[in-house]
């Protein structure tokens, strides 16, 4: 039982990581229609900028923390008003297939080379937030930093799931992914909820990256790995529900636990695909796509 | 309506241009309060330019005025606060959200609401013009009927309380016997002090609801002219 337990808490953990990349690509992908291929370097900034800034340079880690959200956010916009405003707000190179990853595939290259040259190669981890040891009852033991991990998780997929469903502000940003032009008519600015959602979805990670961090460690090289963990828990979530793409994440980490656990760890990745395919082929509305969009 | 109402919208010399493709090469236009006037032309001459350059949807020269004000150039925003709202060809609804939520959002530039049901409290009332959607309201937009479709774009429309109404071709591709419906709908618009422009190929519909038509051929107004 003891096995099972911790087999559990360690899937939800990293079920958790899943689930927050593959929201904050979600609710992206919804709003603009674009995957965000350098989320994963927005935590990488996240973890290592705030490790750098309270271990090197000696900030308060609280402050560090702040500095380096704004620091994120800063370049999501940037990237903004630099790429993607000249891209799809005037029309230069907002069309086709080579949109949807083209930009963000190039930022992660230019983050990831920054990195490199600020960072160096080291290997960060942000200080723990709730320090400590792991928490135990009985045979069961989770991590500090595992249950900040989840309750992150959960709280930001449902504060995303509440603000697209309940919201008019969310199914105006709906309705940008749906029509571009047919929400510029009823005078919805889809530039702005374009880039707002993009900050937003940055800092997130790169808050996520934080609080991970003390888990896993960062280099330079962590975010494409990051992002496609991201990629396979948005498409358990048809690319446009952050709350489902967050439970997605957690049913993931915890299969995976389990396979690993009871079976062997080279099956992990045999299993996600094996039933993302399988939803895909034989209940695609499951995902949210019709038989025949699918 | 007035023997010579105030102009409601004032086009002066509007342009368009897509590249080196010039769609609209200059046109002027008042629309009197209350009035509804009808642009009909070939297909390819500018029309659907115009009114989207109006709507303030695609860059463009001149000048716009509603009801005296000056429209900043490129700002649907702007366009729909002051009260002038677009219903443009094909419809451009968003496929994915329910009726209710497309209606919703046409109160967009208006509302200060913060949740998506006290907005639609808010435009609900729009039922009374278009009761077939009533049990339509928790469907997918892309799952309706093109009339159905069509019916919802007038709706998300008339929840924006627009003052002035620019309809591009809005029985492309529509049944006979909807398109009856749709201009059923517009004759009484024109009963009420809504300034209605109305972009329309075919002549024949126009003219059974406009009290004037003008002619846009090769991107300019050829002539103008008074319905029987």
């Amino acid at each position: 039982m003891s096995e099972f337990l911790n087999l559990l808490a360690a899937g939800l953990t990293s079920g958790a990581i899943y689930g927050i990349f593959g929201a904050c690509l979600a609710v992206w992908f919804r709003v603009c229609n674009v995957l965000n291929l350098a989320v994963g370097d927005f935590a990488m900034l996240g973890a290592i900028g705030t490790a750098y800034l309270a271990q090197t340079d000696h900030f308060p880690f609280l402050a560090a923390i702040v500095v380096d959200l704004l620091a994120v956010g800063a370049v999501a916009w940037i990237f903004d008003r630099l790429v993607l405003h000249f891209a799809f707000d005037r029309g230069s190179g907002g069309h086709g297939i080579v949109s949807v990853f083209f930009y963000t595939f190039g930022l992660s290259l230019i983050l990831e080379g920054g990195a490199r040259a600020i960072f160096g190669t080291d290997v960060y981890g942000a200080p723990a937030i709730w320090s400590g040891p792991a928490l135990a009852i009985a045979d069961f033991h989770v991590q500090r930093a595992g249950v900040l991990v989840i309750a992150l998780a959960i709280i930001s997929g449902l504060a995303l799931w509440a603000y697209l469903r309940f919201t008019v502000s969310g199914r105006a940003a709906s309705a940008c992914g749906e029509s571009v032009l047919g929400s510029r008519i009823v005078g919805i600015d889809s530039a702005l909820f374009r880039r707002r959602m993009l900050i937003v979805t940055a800092v997130l990670a790169a808050l996520f990256g934080v609080v991970e961090s003390p888990l896993t460690g960062f280099t330079y090289q962590s975010g494409p790995t990051i992002s496609l963990i991201g990629v396979v828990a948005a498409g358990f979530a048809a690319f446009r529900k952050p709350g489902r793409a967050v439970a997605a994440g957690l049913v993931i980490g915890v299969a995976e636990a389990m396979l690993g656990g009871y079976v062997s760890t080279s099956y992990n990745d045999v299993l996600l695909y094996a039933v993302l395919f399988g939803i895909i082929i034989l209940r695609p509305e499951v995902l949210g796509l019709s038989p025949e969009t699918a | 309506m007035p023997a010579n109402p105030a102009p409601a919208l004032e086009i002066e010399g509007v342009s368009v241009s897509y590249g080196k493709f010039v769609a609209v090469e200059s046109v002027t236009l008042s629309v009197g309060a209350g009035e509804c006037v009808a642009v009909i032309g070939p297909n390819g001459h500018g029309k659907s330019s115009m009114v989207t350059a109006v709507a303030g949807l695609v860059r463009r020269g001149g000048t716009v005025r509603v009801f005296g004000e000056t429209l900043p150039a490129g700002s649907p925003g702007a366009a729909v606060r002051a009260g002038l709202v677009l219903v443009p060809e094909r419809r451009h609804l968003y496929p994915d959200l329910s009726t209710r939520d497309n209606i919703m959002l046409g109160s967009y530039s208006r509302t200060r609401r913060l949740l998506a049901r006290q907005a639609w409290e808010d435009v609900s009332d729009v039922l009374d013009m278009f009761p077939e959607l009533a049990r339509l309201l928790e469907q997918k937009a892309g799952t309706l009927s093109g009339g159905q479709q069509q019916m919802v774009a007038l709706a998300r429309a008339m929840a924006a309380k627009p003052r002035i109404l620019l309809l591009d071709e809005p029985c492309l591709g529509l049944a006979e016997a909807v398109a009856r419906r749709v201009y059923d709908w517009l004759g009484a618009m024109t009963e009420t002090d809504m300034t209605i422009l109305l972009v329309e190929e075919n002549p024949v519909h126009a003219l059974l609801v406009a009290d004037r038509a003008v002619r846009i051929y090769k991107g300019l107004v050829e002539q103008p002219g008074v319905a029987a």
